[in-house]
Order: structure tokens, then C-alpha cells, then sequence
């Protein structure tokens, strides 16, 4: 098998790991910013999250007794690993459509559920009987959002009838975003609330409910693994909405003014999940999987029907 | 080579099992290493038979009237790879049965059993006549009710009985299903027959072998002896006979169904997708909650093969080869996951979720097998699960039916839980104090999990080696025929490279926590809303993961329907059976002169058939 290096330059530095850290940490910039906002605060400077993530890099690791060492600081790295990996498909088929792979959206999809697998298996490992309800409320939440999310995505997918990214980002560019058929326009809003969960912001903060389980899987995290955890929660917060531009609103381009399009795309996504976060309390786990498995599922369906009979 | 080798995988077995039953129970060591010995002896056999070209041989000819009962084996590509992982994995099981049968009862009959399902099973996939296969099929199905008996707790007279009963319909269908073929074609060799499904008749056919083959595998609806015998039999067993030879017989059974014996029509393979959909769906619910280790992992045996029976129901190259290969991962995954069972068993004395935990520390190469394939279950890329699924949920795209992929995926999610669940409960948490001295398990069981799941990683990273070499030839594919498809090395998926990237962002990790001060790690005590807590007292149990979802309305009253056993046709039919029986007997008043004014109606309905 050849090797070349440029995998692993896409993968580490563009548009892998190092651009999607950085464009992340300055989305949840963002986020801290609109959220103070609406609070009526001034928010931090745009370079604190940098700064949190250096600081915790140098707070000593404390591991809590009799927990399985290997697994809680492996379980981070998981979650990374997912994160990187999923970013640098991602947008390898955005910037070069024809670099897919057959099936590389089912790739997506698993590589997706990757940053909560590693939140699951660290809160297990860490032996905290809180860290241990959290993680049985987020792989709860993962069965939840689940069955709507890929109905939803698979609304996309059945419209072009191609289970290649590079296809569904080229059938949009020939004949208009998916955005203009209704069964999309249903199926993007589902995605969009599962994407809500997927992160677990507000309303579905509910694996680390500061009130309720202190911080859920990350209770004895400290220094340089929860440095990580916060910062695969950054990439996630670019990956997810750009995920769904890709399905659903002609995909990342860069070419002239697109760059433009692009970015506001991202921003008016990042910014509906920010209002979201900031004006909804928290659903307990049993209501958002009656939500999801209820309301969401039958609307994903209703948007699946519509796209079967074309619309 | 001379194609006499094909009758040693099937005998030698056979002959070696009724030598070691009659061995003395106290020449204990004898019993295990006879078996070991040669089962690597056949092991190495079916490898060469792997490798040669079709072989055919003929033992003698023996026709009766028009039924032709002449021994004729054959091995096509299918069936020699079949017989090859039998044999392994036969020679895994008996290497760790060494460690786990020692100071109990019967090591002869165990022992005896074992060889002889093995011989069965080969000459079941090698057997190029019709009755000859449910010759040894039955064998295999008497075996297996043999070593449930075995199992030594107040389950295992009813786990026996039961998939005694299950699969002993499911082979009488088979055996129906054979008597009509053979009015239909005059033929009981397999590789004459050829029956194009079009009519009523050959539906009615097909179903009957369905009904053989998916028992076997243990599809739903006909999955309940599956869980049943999972508690009832001795753990290796389980891991021998439901998790990895049954399904590859089944499985076989299936495929050559599809690919050999019948020509796919559009209903059939939709009644395939439906029922691989369907079970994969309630197995996957059932399974997650299960509140013992070997029931979860029995529910969750039955979720893969919907996952199979999709595969293979797509009717597409891509879906039958994602489905082969999923039968191939599972009977590597799901054996090391019932070892691994059996070891907790073997250590602790139970398997009941709620006194389990902790035991990652205790158990280290246990929990590593156990969790590698785990997430090969749940189809976590890089590992082989997820080639599988990957390749049956294109199979569904391309056969155009994107409710079955959404069923799929969603399947896989459900899968995931049931394993976390698991995992948590048996290797994360706390440790009960009872629990405090549990060690490692022996050498001899330690080895064939860790080879089972460094298989897993290995078939998961360079899943285009059992692809090239196992399973596309069985369908005649040559890689080369994919448009963009499996062409691994191309494009930017492929597994190997995947996983070295994973790999690197592993790495960069470590060399973020390096940045860091690892060094400046200590040990602290668990934060607990700031209390000071007994970690046994405030214990959270994996088996309350799920009770959100068994709570929620609509949900209730099907759990508990399906504890209740509504969905069991086993206990169904016992239930309603009773009620027809109970007509019947009413017909029994035991007064002489009821029963002679029967006989006299019989004896005259007879004589106007005769004399008509």
C-alpha cells in the first residue's frame, strides 16, 4: 500500500485536528459571548477558551481511588480520536466532493457517537456513582436521538438517492440546496434538535446536570483529560452544524464570496443553538426520550413519507 | 490432495468422542487432551481442505427404490471455509474448556459431546445429500441437548427440553421440506437441485428450509431457546453451540438456500429483510433489559443474526457478503463474549448483573476481550463488526429499502447499550466486598478470549484479507467488479488507514496529556456531593441503566408481556396446545362402549373410502 504524508497533514493540521480545534474553541468563544448577552453580562475575551484549555494543561491529574487508571485517561482520548477523524472526512469531501468513499456517510455517522462513547467509558471508569448515572443517562440520550437523527438524514439521502457525501453535496450544487424541499425542511429541523442533544446542551444537558449530578462523567476529571473532553466538546460544536450544511444547505465552499455564505451558514446554526440553549429548561432523561421517540420520530417519519412521494 | 481427507474432519471427531466417553472419569487431564489433540489435528485438515480446490467423495452408493441415500461429500468454497472456523473455533473452545471444566463432574461425556457436534456440524456443511445433512443436523441438535444437560443449575432440565423442542420442530420442518423437494425434483443432491421460487409450492419449500435454517441461527420468532439455554447450559457450551456453530451452520444453511438450492424472488428476500429487521429490533430491546450477564448476551446473539438474515435477504452481492462475513465476525465475537461470561462465572459463582463489579481491575484480559469486542458488537470502527454492518446496510441502500438501514443503525445503538450496561455492571463500578478476592482466570481461558478478540481487531483493520480470501469467492466476486465499492485501498476509507489515524489522534492525546503534567498524577478520593460515602453503599447498578426506558407508557406493557413469555411461540404453543389437548381428552371417558362405537364409525368410514 503507498503512504503518503498528506493524509496525515490533512489530518493533523487542515482541516483536521488543529483547524478544528481552534475554529471550535472559538465557537464556544461564541457562544459564551451571545449566551452573556442574553444574560446581560460582557462575556469573556475571544482568547479565553484557549486560555482555560493552557491552564488546565498544567493542573496536576487526579485520578479518584480504586478507579481503573488505563480506562479513565483512555476514555478522553476516544472521544478525540472521533472528533479529529470525523472533521477531516468531513471536509476533505467539502473542499474535494469526488474524494468520497462509498458509504463514508455511515463512516460519519458512527464516528459521530464517538466524543459520547468516550464520555460514557470514562464516567464508567472513574467509579463515581454520579459519573456512573451520567453515563447511563447519555448512552439514554444516544438511543433517544438516535432513531430520529438517521431517519432524518436519511430523508437526504433517499432525495438524491446516493449514500456518498461527495454525491449529496454535488446534487446540491447542480440543482439547489436541499433546503428548498419540504421533506428537508422537516428533516434538517429534526437533525438540528437531535444535533442539540448530540452536543448536550440545554434542553439536553441531562448526563451532567450541574444541579442535579455535580458534573455527571466529568466529576473527577481534572487537569489535562478534562482539558481534552472540553476540548472534543469545542470540535463537536463546529462538526455537528457543518455536518448538517453538508446534508442539507450546499456544503462548506470556498471559493470567493462563497467563504462568506459559508461562514454566515455556520453562524446563523451556531447561533439557533445557542438561543435554544439559552431560553429552555432542562428536560429530565424519560421526557426527552418520550420527546424524541414521540414528536421527533413521527415528524422525521412524516418527513421521510414526503420525500418518498418527492416532495 | 485425495479427497478421502474429507471424511477425517467428520470422523475422526466422531470416533475419538465415543473413545473418550468410555475413558474412566478419573483419568481426568486424558479426557480434555485427547480432544485438544485432535481437534488441532482436524483443525489442520480443514485448512488444507481450505485451500485445495473443490473436493468430492464418495463413501459407498446406496439407493433405495428412487431415493438415492449415497454418502457423497463435496466441499464448495462456502462449506470448506464453514468447516475451517468450526474447527477453530472448536479448538479454542476445547483449549479453554481445559481450564474451565477441571474439578467437575463428567469429564468424559463433556468432553465426548463436544468432539462429537464438531464431527456433526463438518459432516452437516460437507454432506452433498439431502439426508445425509439432516442426519447430521439431528446429531448436532441431540448433542447439544446432551451438554445443556450438563449445565448442573434447576434451569438446565428446561433449557434442554425446551431447545430440544424448538429445534426439533424446526427439523421436522426440514425434513418436510426435503420429502417435497424431492417429489418436486426427484433429487436429493445439492448440487442438482435448483428450484426457481415463482409458485405457491416452491414457497411453501422454501419456508420449510427457512424455518430449519433461521432456528438454527436463531432468528426470531423461533429465537426463545436461545436465552433459555444461555442460562440453563454450562457457559462454554453456549459459547461453543448458540454463539458461533449454529450460527455458521444456520447461516450456511441460509445461504446456500439463497444462493444454491433456490433462486431468489422479490417476495422471499422481502420476507428475509422483514424478519432480519424485526429481529434485530426486539432482540435489541429485550436485550437491554436483561438482568443477567449470559440472558443479555443470548438476546443480544439473536439482535446479529437479524443483522445475517438482512444480509443475506438483500439479495444483492454486497448485503450476502456483509452478511457471511457478520456470521463470521459473530462467531468470533460472540464465542469470546460468552467465555468471557463463563470465566466471570468460573470466578465470582454468578452471573446476575446486580452482584457484579468492579472487576476490570481484577480481570484485566477478560475485561480487555470482553470490551474489544463489545465495541466489535456494537460495530465501533476500526473493528470487524463495523465492516460487516457497514457492508449489509449498503446491501439495503442498494437493494433500495432505507427503513431497513434506519432499523439497522438504529439496532447497532441498541446493541451499544446493552453492552454498556453490561460492561458497567460486571467491570465498571464498584466491587462488591463479597467480591474482594476475585483473581484472574487460568491460563488455558485466558488465551482463546485474547486470540478471540485480537481477531476481531485484526479482521476490522484488514478486513479486505477475509473479504478477498473467505468470502467473496463464495459468491464468485472478484473485487475488481466494485464500482468504487470496496476498494479499499483507493479510497480514503480504508480501514488500515483509518485506524492508523485513529491511532495518531490517539498519540497526539498522549502527547497532549505529556504537555501537561502527567506526572503530577495522585490519587484522590471520590467526590460525592462533598459527603464522605461507602462506596458499597451508594453503589449505582447497571441493572437500573434502562428502567426509564421500561417505565416509559407503551413500553411497559410489552416488557412485560415478553417477561410473561407472549412472545415465546415455545410457551405459546404449550399454552394454547393444552387447551386443544384438553378437547381431546374430554373424547377419553374410558366407558368400553364410547370408544367400540368410535371404532365402528372408523371401520365404516374406511370401508366407504375403499369401497367407493
Amino acid at each position: 500500500m503507498e503512504f503518503s504524508l498528506k493524509p496525515l497533514l490533512y489530518f493533523l493540521v487542515f482541516p483536521g485536528f488543529a483547524f478544528t480545534a481552534i475554529v471550535g474553541l472559538l465557537s464556544s468563544w461564541v457562544d459564551r459571548k451571545v449566551s452573556a448577552k442574553v444574560q446581560w453580562r460582557v462575556g469573556p475575551p475571544w482568547y479565553q477558551n484557549f486560555a482555560d484549555i493552557i491552564k488546565l494543561l498544567h493542573k496536576e491529574i487526579i485520578v479518584p481511588q480504586g478507579s481503573g487508571f488505563t480506562g479513565f485517561l483512555f476514555a478522553p482520548l476516544l472521544g478525540l480520536a472521533g472528533a479529529t477523524l470525523v472533521s477531516t472526512i468531513i471536509w476533505v469531501i467539502n473542499l474535494n466532493p469526488d474524494s468520497g468513499f462509498v458509504g463514508d456517510l455511515i463512516v460519519v455517522l458512527y464516528l459521530l457517537a464517538f466524543p459520547s462513547l468516550g464520555v460514557i467509558i470514562g464516567g464508567s471508569a472513574s467509579r463515581n456513582p454520579l459519573g456512573g448515572l451520567g453515563a447511563s443517562r447519555e448512552m439514554k440520550l444516544i438511543l433517544a436521538y438516535e432513531l430520529p437523527f438517521i431517519i432524518a438524514v436519511f430523508t437526504a439521502v433517499l432525495k438524491v438517492g446516493s449514500i456518498l457525501l461527495g454525491d449529496i453535496i454535488g446534487y446540491q450544487q447542480v440543482s439547489g440546496i436541499m433546503l428548498r424541499h419540504p421533506s428537508c425542511i422537516i428533516a434538517f429541523l429534526v437533525a438540528l434538535i437531535c444535533a442539540q442533544a448530540k452536543l448536550t446542551l440545554v434542553p439536553f444537558d441531562i448526563p451532567e446536570a450541574e444541579q442535579e449530578l455535580i458534573a455527571g462523567p466529568f466529576t473527577e476529571y481534572s487537569g489535562a483529560p478534562l482539558a481534552i473532553f472540553k476540548l472534543t466538546r469545542a470540535m463537536m460544536l463546529f462538526i455537528l452544524p457543518v455536518f448538517l450544511i453538508t446534508l442539507f444547505w450546499g456544503g462548506m465552499n470556498f471559493h470567493g464570496w462563497q467563504i462568506l455564505a459559508s461562514c454566515l451558514k455556520y453562524l446563523a446554526i451556531l447561533v439557533f443553538i445557542i438561543l435554544v440553549k439559552n431560553t429552555n429548561p432542562r428536560l429530565r432523561i424519560d421526557q426527552a426520550m418520550k420527546f424524541m421517540w414521540g414528536p421527533m420520530t413521527i415528524l422525521a417519519i412524516g418527513g421521510m413519507i414526503l420525500a418518498v412521494v418527492g416532495l | 490432495m485425495d479427497p478421502v481427507t474429507l471424511l477425517y474432519p467428520i470422523f475422526i471427531p466422531i470416533i475419538i468422542g465415543v473413545v473418550v466417553f468410555l475413558l474412566p472419569q478419573r483419568w481426568r487431564p486424558l479426557h480434555g487432551g485427547l480432544a485438544f489433540l485432535f481437534t488441532g489435528f482436524t483443525s489442520f485438515t480443514a485448512l488444507r481442505i481450505f485451500l485445495s480446490p473443490q473436493l468430492v467423495h464418495q463413501l459407498f452408493t446406496l439407493r433405495l427404490g428412487r431415493i438415492d441415500l449415497s454418502f457423497e461429500l463435496s466441499s464448495p468454497h462456502l462449506g470448506a471455509f464453514v468447516v475451517l472456523f468450526v474447527n477453530l473455533s472448536s479448538l479454542l473452545l476445547i483449549l479453554y474448556s481445559l481450564g474451565y471444566w477441571r474439578g467437575r463432574e463428567y469429564p468424559n461425556r463433556y468432553f465426548s459431546w463436544l468432539l462429537i457436534t464438531l464431527g456433526a456440524s463438518c459432516g452437516a456443511v460437507l454432506a452433498n445429500n439431502l439426508i445425509w445433512l439432516l442426519v447430521f443436523w439431528e446429531v448436532v441438535t441431540l448433542m447439544f441437548y446432551l451438554l445443556v444437560t450438563l449445565g448442573g443449575n434447576k434451569l438446565s432440565s428446561l433449557a434442554a427440553k425446551k431447545s430440544f423442542a424448538i429445534l426439533g420442530f424446526s427439523d421436522c420442518a426440514l425434513l418436510l421440506g426435503i420429502v417435497l423437494i424431492w417429489g418436486l425434483t426427484g433429487t436429493l443432491r445439492l448440487n442438482e437441485i435448483s428450484v426457481s421460487l415463482g409458485n405457491w409450492t416452491s414457497h411453501f419449500i422454501f419456508i420449510l428450509f427457512l424455518i430449519g435454517a433461521i432456528t438454527k441461527a436463531g432468528a426470531m420468532p423461533l429465537h426463545s431457546w436461545i436465552p433459555t439455554a444461555a442460562e440453563g447450559a454450562p457457559a462454554p457450551v453456549v459459547a461453543f453451540l448458540p454463539a458461533a456453530l449454529d450460527k455458521l451452520l444456520g447461516v450456511y444453511l441460509l445461504a446456500r438456500l439463497s444462493l444454491d438450492l433456490f433462486i431468489m424472488d422479490r417476495p422471499m428476500g422481502m420476507l428475509l429483510m422483514v424478519i432480519g429487521g424485526l429481529t434485530i429490533l426486539f432482540a435489541g430491546m429485550m436485550a437491554l433489559v436483561q438482568k443477567d450477564l449470559k440472558r443479555l448476551f443470548a438476546f443480544s446473539t439473536v439482535s446479529q443474526v437479524g443483522y445475517m438474515v438482512l444480509g443475506i435477504g438483500t439479495g444483492v452481492p454486497i448485503g450476502i457478503m456483509g452478511g457471511l462475513f457478520h456470521m463470521l465476525n459473530n462467531a468470533i465475537y460472540k464465542s469470546a463474549l460468552f467465555l468471557g461470561a463463563a470465566s466471570v462465572e468460573k470466578r465470582t459463582g454468578t452471573t446476575q448483573l446486580a452482584q457484579l463489579g468492579g472487576l476490570a481491575s481484577a480481570m484485566p484480559y477478560t475485561f480487555f476481550a470482553s470490551l474489544v469486542c463489545a465495541l466489535s458488537l456494537s460495530g465501533v470502527p476500526p473493528f470487524n463488526g463495523f465492516v460487516s454492518k457497514w457492508m449489509i446496510y449498503q446491501g439495503t441502500i442498494v437493494s433500495r429499502q432505507p427503513i431497513f438501514l434506519v432499523i439497522a443503525m438504529f439496532g447497532s445503538a441498541l446493541s451499544l447499550a446493552a453492552f454498556i450496561k453490561a460492561l458497567f455492571s460486571v467491570f465498571w463500578g464498584h466491587r462488591p466486598r463479597e467480591l474482594a478476592e476475585v483473581k484472574e482466570v487460568g491460563f488455558a481461558m485466558v488465551i482463546p478470549q485474547v486470540v478471540l478478540a485480537l481477531g476481531c481487531i485484526f479482521f476490522g483493520i484488514f478486513a479486505q484479507f477475509p473479504l478477498r480470501h473467505f468470502i467473496g469467492p463464495v459468491i464468485g466476486y472478484s473485487f475488481d467488479q466494485v464500482p468504487r465499492g470496496i476498494t479499499f485501498y483507493n479510497a480514503l476509507w480504508s480501514p488500515t488507514l483509518a485506524t492508523i489515524l485513529i491511532f495518531i489522534a490517539l498519540l497526539l492525546g498522549l502527547i497532549i496529556y505529556l504537555l501537561g503534567h502527567l506526572k503530577l498524577r495522585r490519587t484522590g478520593v471520590m467526590f460525592v456531593g462533598g459527603e464522605t460515602m461507602d462506596p458499597q453503599e451508594v453503589r449505582v447498578l447497571g441493572t437500573g441503566f434502562y428502567q426509564t426506558i421500561s417505565g416509559l407508557k407503551g413500553f411497559q406493557g410489552v416488557y412485560g408481556d415478553a417477561e410473561k413469555g407472549v412472545f415465546d411461540l415455545y410457551y405459546l404453543t404449550g399454552r394454547y396446545g393444552n387447551n386443544i389437548v384438553q378437547v381431546l381428552r374430554k373424547l377419553h371417558d374410558g366407558v368400553l362402549s364410547t370408544y367400540l362405537s368410535w371404532c365402528i364409525i372408523g371401520l365404516g368410514f374406511l370401508l366407504f373410502l375403499l369401497m367407493r
